[in-house]
């Protein structure tokens, strides 16, 4: 909850600080200091100590009631929370998601109703009542669910209470400037006479307080002192607004609402936008590889001469557990943050200080084949010889990383390395339609201008892009390994690493720069397809009944047939399952698509799986990451959920999108976009299903 | 509606906190006197079941029912009948309380039925020593568990499909409109 309240904080404060940058007004801090007040309120209600009493005295359960119905709602009002919230939430989700709500006649007739004086005073009067009497405070006592509820009745109907009292803005009252008056006395009235039946009671009203009882303090004291808090503070907080108002309705001459408010000069840029300036991002970008480099020579020396126990070696550790989780975190946090810093790199660009690769990468390697076929092998490798369990297996396997990146790169011309051969950047390549970031150009107009095309030319001073992507026409993250040599190189400072919205680049198919079409890319999508799949396989061979299922046959077979297990259990997976589910839905499809369009729109759809495949990736992952820094494991199962969650639901969304583009009518939008949705349903439920399983612990080193 | 978003941002918050709302002590298993003191046992969640619970002690003086807060507590565990017995005894901290005046333990329990379970409290020379039936129902299935983080994707795919509709009500009204 405290986290939940931190990230509202730090919503609103976003907000605050984004309207102030336009429009300041005299009671900005005010408000600011009234929202956080509120807030903290909040806390202190429902996730201070405070709470832990709330179960052994009626008194401690009092003040947090008082807290929630009466202190935190206004408190956040005043902090007119609307703007500062939707100016800190991102603008598209605002303008499509919440815009069509916001708009809406019928919630607009619904809001109203609501926050009506008589609706919003009789919510307010029979939530605080029903809930005083004995059975149902008795229920809330005995079940945390009934608790949670009574918690929130009380806050919701405070929060509709408050609302006709602070409105949100100037001359936006619906009632007479008398009417808050006999509102707040008789709120008053409803209060007086519960906290008097606490007070001359005689007798304790609610059992469950009798049983246990700290100190000297009696339950009926107990509940004596809960109704004088509820009476005496309580009443305060209905008779100042009350005298507040009485006192504005006497002195009619003054406009209390009256702002003073002046406009401000546009500035320019967030601090955010401050931090990934162009000039700061390359020598960032070659700290962080020295920093890598460094990191893995230590696991190379650490593999091939530390302890061969795995979670007691760096090489068992860094690489399978916290260096995948916080890449893919990057990835979906930032951009591809993993080949920004990769170290291969930096040893490859060193060794092109003396040898000056001549040759051109073979036409018949130019796609995406060899990674796929890399990546299956590494898929297989992986659970057949448990590398992860092997420090010496995993330095050899660095050390040849370092090699084969040298080896190619030191003979072809290029980053061939990194966009035909390596199975981790390809990996990257795919997550990173998921970024939030991207390299790409500030204004086309001045690419237009442009006649030296530095950016993937180079000068003489700085190469230009090494994967051939032209940025103007650069449309995605795909092969994009932010080594920021085109920011570097750009003589008009046009490009930078700039927002974008996650999972856009699924929904379109624009023509990219060195990629051309996804529609027409079949090794593109069968990458794609493989990482998708390799992510439930992957997270499958952990759990207890696929381990037995592969030991059963493992004994059936021979003592060396476990390589040959895995083996038919990757290929089944990652391979032969995506087949037969694209064809399927390729099949569906073949039904309403025209044929000539029908292989373009199964290699579009392809991506729509992407968002659930990472969506396990992380869940996956973030088991790994979690075991290894905590015992505690309550938290990580209801992240996985939602990691899933989100990749659905991003799945579900970029499949219709796609599906809008080759039907027109909703029954035929519903007709293609089915058997995809239905695929990323089944992955989803393989998904849950794994994530239930009881699943295997891997190194834990802290 | 717009004054309602901050709310339901709250009511969201409020919901995703809930979990945050379980402390010690969420339900009586036990009150007993014994010797000096007076004990007793709380378990959350209040219906106990497979898997992790949190038990507390609370120990208190009889005389003046003033919260003892230096004494040794064990719990000692219990699962009469059946091929295998299961026992084992458990230290009660106050470390592993959120309420610092109780004495708390999480426990794995791994089988349902009836459990016996004595509470143990010394301090010097004064020993306490209460017992009870701690009933505990089979586990809950997983999908019970956790539905709330299951039915996310309906309710939003719920309020997508509203979304679209309102949209496509606002073009038919305004068609030059843009959101």
């Amino acid at each position: 909850m405290s986290l939940a309240l931190l990230f509202t904080a730090v919503l609103y404060g976003i907000g605050w600080v984004r309207i102030r940058r336009l429009i300041r007004t005299e009671h900005d801090a005010m408000r600011l200091a009234c929202f956080m007040a509120g807030l903290a309120v909040v806390w202190l209600a429902i996730d201070s100590p405070l709470d832990t009493f709330d179960k052994l005295f009626l008194s401690a359960h009092m003040t947090q009631h008082l807290l929630l119905l009466s202190i935190a709602p206004p408190l956040l009002l005043l902090g007119q929370p609307l703007l500062p919230l939707l100016r800190g939430l991102p603008k598209p989700f605002v303008k499509e998601g919440l815009g069509p709500f916001l708009t809406s006649p019928a919630c607009h007739r619904l809001s109203h109703w609501l926050t009506s004086m008589p609706v919003a005073w009789l919510l307010f009067a029979f939530s605080t009542v029903v809930w005083h009497f004995p059975p149902a405070y008795e229920l809330a006592l005995s079940s945390n669910f009934f608790h949670d509820l009574q918690h929130a009745c009380f806050f919701w109907t405070g929060v509709l209470f408050w609302v006709p009292l602070i409105q949100q803005g100037p001359g936006k009252s619906r009632y007479p400037s008398w009417a808050p008056i006999p509102y707040l006395l008789f709120a008053d009235l409803v209060n007086t006479v519960l906290s008097a039946s606490f007070v001359f009671a005689g007798r304790v009203l609610y059992p469950s307080y009798e049983s246990v009882h700290l100190g000297s303090m009696s339950a009926l004291t107990d509940q004596t002192l809960a109704g004088a808090i509820m009476w005496v503070p309580g009443s305060i907080v209905y008779l100042v607004p009350a005298v507040v108002f009485a006192m504005r309705l006497l002195s009619p001459e003054r406009n209390f609402a009256e702002e003073h408010v002046r406009r401000q000069p546009k500035t320019s840029s967030v601090f955010g936008q401050q931090l990934l300036r162009p000039k700061w991002l390359p020598p960032a970008r070659r700290f962080a590889q020295w920093a890598m480099l460094v990191t893995a020579v230590a696991v190379i020396a650490d593999g091939l001469r530390g302890s061969q126990v795995a979670p007691l070696n760096l090489a068992g550790v860094l690489p399978w557990i916290h260096w995948r989780a916080l890449s893919i975190g990057a990835l979906l946090l930032i951009g591809n943050m993993f080949c920004m810093a990769c170290p291969f790199t930096l040893v490859r660009d060193g060794a092109r200080r003396v040898i000056t690769p001549k040759l051109r990468w073979p036409k018949v390697l130019r796609s995406k084949w060899l990674p796929v076929v890399l990546l299956v092998l590494y898929f297989w490798t992986y659970e057949a010889f448990s590398l992860w369990n092997s420090p010496s297996a995993t330095a050899w396997i660095i050390v040849g990383y370092f090699t084969a990146s040298l080896a190619v790169d030191s003979l072809f011309r290029g980053a061939s390395f990194c966009k035909y051969v390596c199975p981790i950047g390809q990996f990257h390549f795919i997550a990173s339609l998921l970024s939030p970031r991207e390299v790409a150009v500030r204004k086309q107009s001045v690419c237009g201008t442009c006649r030296t095309h530095d950016c993937i030319r180079g000068n003489e001073t700085t190469r230009g892009c090494e994967l051939y992507l032209f940025q103007p026409k650069k449309a995605s993250n795909l092969d994009c390994t932010f080594c920021l040599d085109c920011v570097k190189v750009c003589p008009h400072d046009n490009i930078a690493l700039l927002p974008v919205l996650p999972a856009k680049t699924l929904v379109e198919d624009p023509y990219r720069s060195s990629i051309g079409k996804l529609g027409r890319r079949n090794d593109l999508a069968a990458l794609a397809l493989l990482i998708v799949f390799a992510a439930f396989v992957n997270a499958a061979g952990m759990t207890a009944p696929v381990m037995m299922f592969e030991h059963k046959w493992h004994g059936r077979l021979g003592p060396h047939a476990m390589p040959l297990v895995v083996g038919i259990f990757v290929l089944l997976g990652a391979v032969a399952a995506p087949m037969m589910i694209v064809a399927l839905c390729s099949a569906f499809n073949r039904l309403v698509i025209a044929p000539d369009r029908v292989l373009d729109s199964t290699r579009r759809f392809v991506y729509g799986l992407v968002p659930t495949g990472i969506g396990m990736w992380v869940a996956h992952l973030l088991y790994h990451f979690a075991t290894a820094w905590s015992t505690s494991l309550s938290f990580v199962t209801p992240l996985q959920i939602l990691s899933l969650d989100a990749g659905l639901l991003l799945s579900l969304y970029v499949i219709l999108r796609i599906a809008e583009q080759y039907a027109a009518g909703i029954r035929g939008v519903f007709s293609i976009a089915l058997p995809w949705a239905a695929a990323a349903l089944a992955l989803y439920g393989a998904g849950i299903w794994i994530l239930f399983q009881p699943m295997e612990m891997r190194g834990m080193v802290h | 509606m717009r004054r309602f978003l901050p709310h339901c941002f709250f009511a969201l918050l409020l919901l995703a906190g809930s979990q945050a709302l379980r402390a010690d002590g969420t339900k009586v298993v036990l009150q007993k006197q014994a010797g000096p003191y007076l004990i007793t046992l709380f378990s959350d969640p209040s219906q106990v079941r497979v898997g992790r619970v949190d038990l507390s002690v609370l120990c208190q003086k009889t005389d003046d029912q003033s919260t003892v807060l230096d004494a040794k507590v064990f719990l000692h565990l219990t699962k009469p009948g059946g091929a295998e017995i299961v026992e084992f005894t458990v230290p009660a901290t106050h470390d592993a309380a959120t309420n610092k005046t109780l004495y708390a333990a999480h426990l794995d329990l791994p089988t349902s039925g009836k459990w016996r379970v004595k509470v143990d409290a010394r301090r010097g020379s004064d020993e306490a020593s209460v017992t009870g039936d701690l009933n505990v129902l089979p586990k809950e299935p997983l999908l019970v568990t956790y539905w709330p983080f299951l039915v996310i994707v309906p309710l939003i795919a719920l309020l997508f499909a509203i979304n679209r509709r309102l949209r496509k009500g606002r073009e038919l009204r305004h068609p030059r409109a843009r959101l």
